[in-house]
């Protein structure tokens, strides 16, 4: 077996899922195959097991013990040769399973990686997320049914030509009654399946519920209400009870039904066969082994039921997961390289000058957002670097150079000092813990900066977040970077020493830095106002303050 | 962070509840295992059946009636389906019943949890418990404890029918005995642990995933496909590692246990054989001793697939109890406030020993008073208001309200005394109004309107409607909005004494002084303590206490201080745009 996961998972065939499944079948062809071999021979070992105990049992009523020492060691070889197939086919079904999840995973990984920005405009992250959580296990066991389901058709096969070789009654109720049973309970699937769905749907709800009383226990242990969410828990949880219990309800029909209609096929084959055996048509080794026979299919039926239902779940994944895959980024950019100068926003006259470190006061936080966003090329606009349109522009070297750096970007979870420096310069990493007064966040944890960060940085206030982030941003170091709010979550001792440090961490660089703040502003070079869409004043802080009463009303809040 | 794991059960604990858990139904309990024990004896019947028509044939005695047999064999089959379907349903309702009183007195205990306690710990911990270890019970308590019953009970009948058929041909299946228990042990030993990992590897692939597509935007600022890319291929190896671990365990333990199958049914042929070739044993002995064994694998394989189900349940059950044993943080003595005067006297205090954050501080906050705490990150600020809250109490030195120290009052007490908005912007699933009906559940549509709009959020709540939906799959509410949400909540619950711990933070500066006043005017005559990190809260304050180190650096009104000319006057100078050195 390869080791997993594969370097590169290859181009899939996302046209439709079972062009989709079948794709990833074909990728792991060899696997499977081998897989498939082994469950098959594992089945028939199984299959064969009652033949070789009538004949034992033929051999001891005709009390010739070599014959019976014989035979129990064809049972033994048997059992023997079920154990090491069914262990192999079990390797195999765990390493198709896998193969297949992790390939769905690197897939998904690498086309949220591909679309970027245009990811969360497409599609919700909860479809996206869903895939992790469900899709590929669903997908995995698509993969691994298949084993155990070919080897299933072949052993219920084998398992009648060998009834229909010793007896053509016989053999014609087992290749009857089988199919027979599997359409009976048939009826029972739907409603089973119905109930489930709102079982789990239910139980969902519950641990919703549950995470939400968990996740706001601070509030209800603050200023209480607790009485009024365990009552709703509680309503909630017995109506997941009773949904269980319908469940279970159709569930036990089931179990019963796959006891009584095999059991049935049992009787009647027992039935027909010591007739036989009384008329000496066969032997009462051969009644035991039609017995066993009987017995048997029991197996191989549940497991083309199970195959069924694991087939359809992994369409159903697949569908989910050919929905991603046929997405196209949509900002692609040309292929001129990017040149340095002046980033021009032509709708709003915004103008991010070289070297500068720039203050844009927005009367409306929503216009700031938008004119970050057209800058950054994150949404289509009038946008030019050094009198080039940004959409000509290779798109991989303008992020390098352009950074938008806003409020809703993550932190991933991983050591602090790999998630923080992107670009691994660690000299530029302290002197941006420094700028964005984040040191104290890294000493307070157990391993600085070494910590692993899980959560995505739940963990941290919402001003340490914003600090880190800031950090982030100042140790990638572009050309030209775009700063939206950032110090908004902080307090006023902290946000005065950031501005202050803010500069000098930028120098020779340009900082377009999107905020209200009279602290920060106070000490950009040059500051815009922006009402209306459009750059209505511009000067420094101070000049501003003086002649533009508006600018006055929205940075320092006086009335 | 100081963060702190809850406690864990021990096996003791577990075990007793457990068994109250077990006997607190007798009758459902009886109820179901008696039927699956008529379900496990009538599926003994076929075995005895063919054995006598087997006799019959050889010895053609002609004094059985094949169709009379092959009609019982039908009818112990029918029987058997119809217990067992009675059994399976009985057992279901009864663990359906077991598992939703579990869940619900995990919740009643989360919910009774210290409050000390919760704003110490993070969430995270306790959010495993809430979904994985509730999950992982669950899947117990549904399946692999009614599944090792049936299990246990078909066994138990099985064996006992293969003594009463004739104890000499129970005797040559026991020689897998000793294969089947060494390699079990052995497996079970390492399987736990390394389920664990798989389980952890795995949740960190798909956590992985899902940080990817969250964070897509972000990946595409930063320039991080690679690293994105990176990053599952490492967390795929590492969950195949693990994979490969628990493999490796079953590709030593699968064969023995098939071996340890297969073993028992030759030996019994084979032994019974020759028996009954010497003339020990009858037809019928062998033939039915040997189609028991092959039916008890069935039970013994649920058996032992189930028992490491169970472990992990044991231990699901430990951390769910466990949650039970965080200690009581308040110590009421019955002392009742004289007043609504909050005191602090040399107050000192530590979430490590020997590492105080707090170096001896004295306030008296006047009743009606507003007070604004400002200062840098890490002084001790949200410290402080946490033990002015009364959520801690402190190392040394004592906080009062009315001369009775707050950590000595019961917790719905303290509640109507002081209450702590934080940084927090949860939203309840619920409605609107259910958000901000929690601390005061009878209260009217109109106070919940005038809560409402002291904290300016009338205006978007009833555009979007009081009974919307909220919360998680609910309307989406944005984190100024939510904080709002809070506010009002606080306005509602109305306690004397209020301590802002930058309940502001992440409404629009420009929004936020609007709020304030609006909020302060409904607040009139309450105490108000406010962190602040914005400096007009400050402004607009009675009094502003700079804390600094641990300690007060400044006490005294906006005015005294701009006047005092010290680091606040300074940071109000830089705010307002006056030369910092004129």
């Amino acid at each position: 077996m390869r080791a997993l996961p594969v370097a590169d998972p290859g181009i899939p065939d996302h046209r439709s899922p079972l062009r989709f499944l079948w794709w990833l079948a074909r990728a792991q062809a060899a696997p499977l195959a081998i897989g498939i071999g082994f469950a098959t021979a594992w089945w028939l070992a199984q299959a064969l097991v009652p033949a070789a105990l009538g004949a034992a049992i033929d051999a001891l009523t005709a009390r010739r013990s070599g014959e019976l020492i014989a035979w129990s060691a064809a049972l033994l070889g048997l059992g023997g040769l079920t154990a090491v197939c069914g262990t192999l086919r079990h390797r195999y079904a765990v390493f198709n399973w896998l193969s297949a999840a992790y390939r769905t995973v690197q897939l998904t990984s690498r086309q949220a990686t591909r679309l970027g920005a245009t990811l969360p405009k497409r599609l919700s992250t909860g479809e996206v997320v869903s895939v992790g959580n469900s899709d590929i296990a669903h997908i995995g066991n698509s993969m691994d049914i298949l084993l155990r389901g070919v080897g299933a058709v072949l052993a219920i096969g084998a398992v009648t030509v060998i009834l229909l070789a010793t007896s053509l009654p016989l053999g014609l109720m087992v290749l009857i009654g089988v199919p027979v049973m599997a359409i009976a309970v048939g009826p029972l699937l739907k409603p089973l399946h119905r109930r489930q769905h709102a079982q789990r749907d239910l139980q969902g709800d519950l641990a919703t519920r549950a995470g939400d009383i968990v996740a706001g226990l601070r509030v209800l242990r603050g200023i209480g209400g607790e009485q009024v969410f365990a009552a709703r828990y509680g309503e909630e949880s017995q109506r997941t009870r009773r949904a269980g219990v319908r469940v279970a309800s159709v569930e036990s029909l089931l179990e019963g039904a796959q006891i009584l209609l095999p059991g049935l096929l049992i009787a009647l084959v027992t039935w027909q066969g010591a007739h036989f055996a009384l008329d000496g048509r066969i032997s009462a080794g051969q009644l035991v082994a039609f017995y066993g026979y009987a017995f048997f299919l029991i197996a191989p039926l549940r497991t083309l039921t199970e195959a069924a239902d694991k087939l359809t779940k992994g369409h159903v994944a697949a569908r989910r997961v050919c929905r991603i895959l046929e997405l196209e980024p949509e900002i692609i950019g040309g292929t001129q390289a990017v040149p340095g100068g002046p980033l021009l926003d032509a709708e709003s006259g915004v103008l991010v000058r070289p070297g500068l470190l720039i203050g844009l006061a927005a009367a409306d936080p929503d216009e700031a957002i938008a004119i970050a966003d057209r800058l950054g090329h994150y949404a289509p606009g009038a946008v030019t670097l050094d009198g080039v349109p940004v959409a000509q522009l290779d798109l991989t070297e303008f992020r390098e150079q352009v950074l938008v750096a806003d409020n809703a970007a993550k932190l991933f979870s991983g050591t602090l000092r790999e998630e923080l420096d992107v670009r691994g310069e660690p000299a530029g990493l302290t002197r941006a813990l420094h700028a964005a007064c984040a040191e104290d966040i890294v000493e307070a944890l157990p391993e600085g900066l070494e910590t692993r960060v899980a959560e995505a940085g739940r963990e941290f206030s919402g001003g340490q977040q914003q600090r880190l982030r800031l950090a982030r941003a100042l140790t990638a170091d572009p050309e030209i970077l775009i700063l939206v709010e950032p110090t908004s979550a902080v307090d006023a001792h902290t946000e005065a020493r950031i501005a202050e440090r803010l500069g000098k961490a930028r120098a020779g660089r340009s900082t377009l830095v999107c905020t209200t703040s009279p602290l920060v502003l106070d000490r950009a070079d040059l500051v815009l106002y922006v009402e209306h869409g459009k750059v209505q004043a511009e000067g420094a802080h101070r000049e501003l303050l003086a002649s533009c009463a508006r600018y006055r009303s929205i940075v320092i809040r006086e009335d | 962070m100081a963060r702190q794991i809850l406690p864990v059960a021990d096996q003791a604990q577990v075990r007793a509840y457990a068994r109250r858990l077990t006997l607190k139904y007798p009758r459902q309990l009886a109820a179901a295992l008696g039927l699956h024990a008529l379900a496990a004896v009538t599926g003994l019947a076929s075995p005895l059946l063919l054995g006598r028509l087997v006799e019959d044939v050889v010895h053609g005695t002609g004094n059985v009636n094949v169709d009379v047999m092959a009609l019982a064999i039908a009818g112990f089959v029918a029987a058997q389906a119809v217990l067992t379907r009675f059994a399976v349903y009985a057992s279901a309702r009864l663990g359906e019943r077991v598992l939703a009183e579990l869940r619900e007195e995990f919740v009643d205990r989360v919910l009774a949890l210290p409050l000390s306690t919760v704003e110490r710990a993070g969430s995270g911990d306790l959010i495993t418990r809430t979904s994985r270890d509730v999950d992982s019970l669950s899947r117990t308590v549904r399946h692999a404890v009614p599944e090792t019953l049936i299990a246990l009970v078909a066994g138990f009948f099985g064996v006992g029918a293969l003594l009463l058929v004739g104890p000499v041909t129970a005797v040559p299946s026991l020689i897998a005995v000793p294969l089947l228990w060494i390699s079990t042990r052995w497996y079970l030993k390492r399987a736990r642990d390394g389920y664990l990992r798989e389980n952890a590897a795995y949740a960190d692939m798909t956590e992985g995933l899902a940080e990817t597509v969250e964070g897509a935007r972000t990946v595409e600022a930063l320039g991080l496909p690679e690293r994105r890319r990176a990053r599952t291929d490492t967390d795929i190896a590492r969950s195949y590692a693990a994979e490969r671990y628990t493999l490796g365990l079953r590709m030593v333990w699968f064969p023995s246990v098939e071996m340890g199958y297969a073993i028992p049914v030759v030996a019994t042929v084979l032994v019974g054989g020759l028996m009954y070739i010497q003339g020990w044993v009858t037809l019928l002995q062998v033939t039915a001793a040997t189609l028991y064994v092959q039916q008890l694998i069935d039970p013994l394989d649920r058996l032992l697939s189930w028992v490491d189900e169970l472990q992990v349940g044991g231990a699901s059950m430990a951390r769910l109890l466990g949650v039970a044993n965080v200690p009581d943080d308040r110590d009421p003595t019955g002392a009742r406030p004289s007043g609504a005067e909050l005191t602090a006297t040399g107050v000192r205090y530590a979430y490590r020993d020997g590492h105080d954050v707090l170096h001896g501080i004295d306030l008296a906050v006047r009743p009606g008073e507003r007070l604004a705490m400002v200062g840098p990150s890490g002084a001790g600020k949200s410290t402080l208001g946490r033990l002015l809250a009364g959520i801690h109490g402190p190392r040394t030195g004592a906080v009062t309200v009315g001369g009775t120290p707050l950590v000595e009052l019961p917790l719905d007490e303290l509640r109507g005394h002081v209450a702590l908005v934080t940084q927090e912007h949860h939203v309840f699933r619920g409605t609107l109004r259910d958000n901000v009906l929690i601390a005061r559940p009878d209260a009217t549509d109109a106070e919940v309107r005038r809560a409402l709009e002291a904290v300016d959020a009338w205006e978007w709540v009833s555009a979007m409607g009081l009974d919307t939906e909220v919360g998680s799959g609910g309307e989406a509410i944005s984190p100024a909005h939510a904080q709002q949400l809070a506010l009002a909540r606080l306005v509602l619950a109305d306690p004397h004494t209020l301590v802002l711990d930058e309940a502001t933070s992440l409404i629009d500066p420009r929004a936020a002084r609007h709020l304030e006043r609006s909020l302060a005017a409904v607040l009139d005559g309450r105490t108000v303590i406010a962190i602040a990190h914005r400096l007009y809260t400050a402004h607009d304050a009675d009094r502003v206490a700079v804390v600094e180190d641990g300690v007060i650096s400044e006490l005294g009104s906006h005015d005294e201080l701009v006047a005092a000319g010290g680091a606040y006057a300074a940071l109000w100078d830089s705010w307002h745009g006056k030369s910092q050195t004129a």
